[in-house]
Parts: C-alpha cells; structure tokens; sequence
C-alpha cells in the first residue's frame, strides 16, 4: 500500500518548465485515461493549475513503477523527460498526504491562503474519479485534503487575510460600502492587468454591468468584450463617471485625468451616491482631495499596500495554527491507512474463529432438537459476543501499533499464532 | 421576588453576551457564535416569561405600566439583536444594540413600583394600541440610532482607509443606510398611531380636553413633527436618501427620544407613568390611573 507524489510546482520550476508539463482542462480526461490504460491497477489524480503540475499515484497491493509512469507521462506531453528531471520532486507516504493537505489548504500556494486552489484540488479530483482513475486510497486521500481545508479555513483566519491589492480593495473597502453588486456599475478606466484581476474579483460578488473607457476604443472594445461591457469613447468619461458606482482606473496618464474641480461638475449629478475609486495608476488618474468628497471612498496603491502588508504580517502569524491542522490530518490519515493494511489478516483472522464457532453451534442444536427459534439466536447471538470479546484485545492492539506505522512484527505474530496463511 | 430574580436573570444573560460580543475584538472562537446566540436567545426567553407573567398577574391592562413599557421595548430590541445576528453573524451588530436592550432594562428595573392603567373596557383597545404603537417607534428610532452609530463608525474607517479590525465587523454602508431609512419610516407610522391613539383616548375619557400643554406631549408631538418632516425631506432629497444625512435624522430622532423620555421620567408630566404635578391629579391623561378608576 503506498501514496506517491511527483511534480513540480512554483517552489521548484520556472513558469516555461511548468507551461510544458501543464495540462489544459480539456486534455485532462485524455492524459488521465492514457496513464489509466497503461496502469489499470494503480490510481491516478493530475493537479495542472497555473503554479504547479502534480501527479498522485497510489497502488494497494503493488510498487509504484516511478520512473516508467513518469517516462510515460513526459512522452505523452511530448516533453524531453531529461530538460524536466531536474525540477521534479517526489514525495511519498506521510510526505505526499502532508503535501496534498497543504495545497489543498493553500499553504502551499504562491499567494498563501488565496481560495481558487481548494476548487482546483476539487476538480483534479472529480476529473480523475470521472475517468475511474481512482480508487479506496486516493478516494481516502482527497477526501481527508478537502477536510483538511476546510478545518484550515473555519480554525484560521488565514483565507480570511486578504495579500493582494484588488482583493484586499474588494474585500475589506468595496464590500463594506455596497451590500450588494448585481445592481452597480462598474466603469474601468484604462485596461491594465490590475484591472481585469480586480473585475474577477468584483465579478465573483456579481457585478455585471461593467463599462470600459480608454483612450484607444479598440483596446476599449477588447476589455469590454472580454468582460460582457460596453465600451465607451473617451469623450463620455464624465458621463460614465456619473452614472458609476465603482471606479477602477489604470490609465498611463502623466497626471491626474479627474481633477477635483471636474468631479465638482460630476458630483452635482451624483447626489452624493455612494462612490467607490480604485486608483490604481501611478502617478495616480484621480485628484486626492476627491476622496474628501462625501460619498467618495477613493483608494490608491499606497493606501492599500499597507493593508496588504498587515494582512500579510497576521496570515504569518496563522500559518503554525494552520500547520499544526494538516500534522493531526495527516496523522490520523496515515494511521487508518495503516489500518488498513491489517484488514486483510483481521478478515482470515475472523474467517478462522467463525468456522470453529459454526461447527460447535452445529453440534449443539443437533444435540439439543427441542430448542425453540428464539433460543437458538439467543445462543448464536451468545456466541458471537464471545467471539467479538476475544478477538477484541488483539485488534485493538493491532489499532494501537497502526498509528506508528504498519505493525508488521505483530500480523507476523498473530499469523504465526493462529495459523493464518500469508 | 419573581420579578426580580427574573429581571436579573435575563439582564445577566444579555450582559454575557455582550461580554461575548466585546471579546470579539480581542481573540477568535469557534463557538462564541452559538454562545451568544444561546445567551441572548435564553435571556429572550426568560424576558418573555417575565412578562408573561407580569400580563397574568398584574391588575389593570396587561404590561401597561412604565416598568412594563420599558422592558417590552427592550425584548423587542433584543429580538430585534437576534435577528440580525443570526442572519449576520460576522457583523458586531450587538456591540451597539445590547447596551441599547441593557439600558432599557436597567431603567425598567428602577420603575418596579410604577403602576399599571387601569382595566376599563372602553379605552383598552385604544390604551393598547397607544401603548404598542410607541414601544413599536421607540425600538425603530433604537435600532436607527444604533445603524446611524455603525454608519458613522464604517465610514470612519472607510474614509481614513483602514483594514476590517481583529473581531470587529460591520454591516456595509449600503445595508446600513437602508436600515435608518426603514427606521425613520417606521418610527413615524407608529408613533403618529401613538400620538393619534393618545389623542383619542383623552376624547374618551374627557371630551376634547387634550392637554396640549403637557412637555411630554409637546416634546411627543414635535418629535412627531421631526419624523415627518425627515422623512419628507428623505423622500424628496435625493443627497439626503443616498448620503450619509439620513444617519443624522435617525440620530437626531434619538436625541428627541431621549428627551421625551427624560420629561416623562423627571419632570411634571399629566401621563401616566410620568412625575404628576398638582394639576395633573385632575387633568386629562392618555389613560385613566387604577386609584380613580377611569378618566382623571
């Protein structure tokens, strides 16, 4: 029985090495089903997001042939495997579920504690019981990583802690002005990498009605298209910024583009709307002094850098608590996999004690003809009581030793004591 | 005995609470949450046992008197806390509603020897909704306030761009504003119900004697005035429904309402509940008093 990790991640490979190795949601069933055809009895998950390219192999009753799987999967990639060998890392047993656990709990994440990779982990998952490429460990495994998650999560505050700036922005500043976003316009102006993360963001609270300004209608047009917005000239932007109640600029501009005299204009027909600015261009697209304004809650860079440096400070000072979690998971999960592992000589063991105990029973009511229906269960119900009691200090024992490892001295035992086969 | 015991017992859960609540802001549990629900939730229960018992045994209309008065608006505040914290159990709604229930409380406790209106069947319906009419707009222009004071708080925060404090969560501003409006609104239904209600049991019971002249009906009857005129100025005002100005009516409203209070607490007032002056023995009131047994 054993639990293998091979891969690589942010931690160990460049982006170009991980992008070679990755594996698009729409190859995934055919690379799943490839490994599953080759190696039917071992179980397959592949983990392919943007940070990390991971395959988690698991057989119960036979040695993981490594080095073939990973020949096997490099060549269906039509990746060199000797220009990615360098940056691969194996794990196995404790190591891989400790490894498993933590991504999963996102510790193990480029922006520690960011939410996608638990969903990530999910579909990796689903994907590969959809292919039927897992089995009663893997099943085991995963099953104890969403756990595992989902204790970092309620006992943490460490998803809670929001690093970077467009979720600290929607997150701490955006949802404590606006109950709700289905009903808000969003206008961008500009159409920067920021801008577009922060739309991620605000489109996970709802947000769809978005409106694009830029000084290029095309660039306009492709970020609106993109978004399910509308473009507008730059000539309508005063208009725009009327109608929104969230701003996002990221404009190149060489100075400010809304001048606290031309929000003036502005706000007379805003009626003091609730406004909420992100300005994230350098040097910065909105006059400072708006954000005096009421209704007006304008934010720059600099003003939440340094919500995003505290959140970063506390979400360290998480991270034992959150480590001390996936310890206790993956020990209790090695432990029932150690369990497991007696199963088979537990079953013989009963198997060997039921067929003296059927044969005495036998003998009985042959002897005793005048028993009624009722007696005789109560004398087989008797019997296996007796037979639950005895064995029970040997499987206990076998239970105790399983949370240190397979308990191979002691199956040894017992199998030599009571004569049971191998 | 009973009244005692029972007003401490529930005073106590929702000072734990409270306490619950205030903790908050210094350390993360994972079940402070069904705590506090289960503090307050035991407190409204033993509340409203108290006062169920107080309407089974106490002469005169049930829950009439001024203790009653204040201990009704106080479970209907602490109903109100439940409420919005099981349905935003992240936000520290209670660190500003609990006081609020407390204070009200504590205020009931002082008034145990405040008498009830007397049973008489033609002003009982109207002495009733009189009475509920004004518990009803003291817990709205309550729970305003207590939405104004968050309003002021978030957009304190806001403003100066600071991170959600440790524990310290509240409601956004878009919700908040909502609330006051709401308040504003139902503050003023209920209490022109209640002024309205007043006036026609003092007709009942003396023709058209009003006594206008009363500070608790002046002060009631302006306050009134406040609240229609803020909520007029709400509805037809764009700047004062979108911004941050209907937090201050709802603040003022308070103001008013602390001060009504005041009047009938400690100074010469013809209302039943209030201090009575010379005159106020035989003036008109907005209910009759048990010792006359019917209009006085």
């Amino acid at each position: 029985m054993t639990i293998q990790v091979l891969g690589l991640s942010h931690h160990t490979a460049p982006l170009a090495i991980r992008e070679r190795l990755a594996v698009g949601n729409t190859q995934l069933g055919c690379a799943l089903g490839a490994l599953r055809a080759r190696y039917p009895q071992i179980e397959f998950v592949l983990l392919s997001t943007c940070n990390r390219v991971e395959l988690y192999a698991a057989a119960e009753h036979e040695d993981l042939p490594l080095d073939q799987i990973l020949s096997h999967f490099t060549g269906g990639r039509g990746v060199d495997r000797a220009a990615v060998t360098p940056f691969l890392s194996h794990r196995g047993e404790r190591e891989a579920i400790v490894h498993l656990f933590s991504v999963a709990a996102s510790l193990d994440s480029m922006v520690v504690g960011e939410p996608q990779i638990l969903a990530q982990v999910k579909q990796a998952y689903e994907a590969a019981t959809l292919q039927n490429c897992t089995g009663p460990l893997l099943h085991a495994a995963f099953q104890g990583a969403l756990k595992a998650a989902r204790r970092v999560a309620t006992e943490t505050t460490l998803h809670q802690r929001r690093v970077s700036i467009p979720s600290v922005a929607v997150a701490d500043f955006a949802r404590s002005i606006f109950e709700r976003f289905d009903d808000k316009c969003t206008l961008v102006i500009g159409a920067g990498e920021m801008a577009e993360e922060t739309l991620r963001y605000l489109r996970d609270e709802g947000v769809c009605n978005v409106q694009v300004v830029n000084r290029s209608d095309c660039r306009a047009a492709d970020l609106a298209e993109r978004w399910n917005g509308r473009a507008l000239p730059w000539s309508r932007l005063r208009e725009a910024l009327a109608e929104a109640d969230l701003v996002i600029s990221t404009t190149g501009a060489g100075e400010p583009i809304v001048t606290a005299a031309e929000f003036a204009g502005i706000e007379a027909v805003r009626y003091e709307r609730p406004l909420f600015i992100l300005d994230l261009a350098v040097p910065r697209d909105f006059s400072p002094t708006i954000g005096e304004r009421p209704g007006v809650y304008l934010y720059s860079i600099d003003d939440l850098r340094a919500t995003c440096e505290k959140n970063l400070a506390l979400r360290d000072r998480e991270l034992p608590a959150a480590k001390r979690i996936i310890e206790a998971e993956a020990d209790r999960f090695m432990a029932e996999m150690h369990h497991r592992a007696t199963g088979p000589l537990i079953r013989q063991l009963r198997e060997e004690w039921h067929r003296p105990k059927e044969e005495e029973l036998a003998r009985l009511f042959h002897r005793l003809p005048h028993l009624d229906d009722r007696s005789r269960e109560e004398i087989r119900q008797s019997f296996d009581r007796l037979l639950n009691k005895l064995l029970h200090p040997p499987l206990e024992s076998l239970r105790d030793h399983a949370r240190h490892g397979i308990p191979h001295s002691l199956l040894e035992a017992l199998a030599k004591l009571f004569r049971l086969r191998d | 005995m009973l009244s005692g015991m029972s007003i401490v017992c529930f005073a106590a859960s929702y000072g734990v609470a409270l306490i619950l609540e205030i903790t908050r802001l210094v350390f993360r549990s994972g079940i402070r949450g069904a705590l506090m629900m289960a503090f307050a939730g035991a407190g409204l229960v033993a509340h409203t046992l108290f006062l169920a018992h107080r309407a089974a045994t106490t002469a005169g209309l049930p829950l009439s008197s001024t203790q009653d008065w204040y201990l009704l608006a106080a479970w209907a505040l602490a109903a109100t806390y439940l409420y919005l914290t099981a349905y935003h159990p992240r936000t520290n709604v209670g660190l500003f509603l609990l006081p609020l229930v407390l204070g009200l409380v504590a205020v009931g406790t002082l008034l145990t020897d405040a008498e009830p209106f007397a049973r008489e069947s033609a002003s009982r319906v109207w002495g009733v909704v009189h009475g509920i009419s004004i518990i009803a707009a003291t817990v709205a222009v309550f729970v305003g306030f207590a939405a104004g004071l968050m309003y002021v708080g978030q957009t304190w925060r806001l403003k100066r761009k600071r991170p959600t404090a440790e524990g310290m969560r509240l409601p956004s501003l878009e919700w908040l504003q909502k609330t006051n409006s709401r308040a504003l609104v139902v503050s003023m239904v209920f209490l022109g119900v209640g002024v309205l209600s007043g006036a026609i049991l003092n007709v009942i019971h003396r023709g058209n004697q009003v006594p206008w002249h009363d500070p608790l009906v002046i002060t009631t009857v302006l306050m009134l005035a406040w609240l229609v005129g803020a909520v007029m100025l709400s509805v037809l005002c764009r700047p004062v429904r979108h911004g941050r100005k209907v937090v201050y009516l709802t603040v003022f409203s308070f103001v008013f309402l602390v001060i009504a209070l005041a009047i009938w607490l400690f100074s010469e007032t013809q209302h039943v509940g209030g201090q009575q002056g010379a005159e106020g023995k035989a003036a008109v009131v907005w209910a009759p008093r048990p010792s006359e047994g019917g209009p006085v």
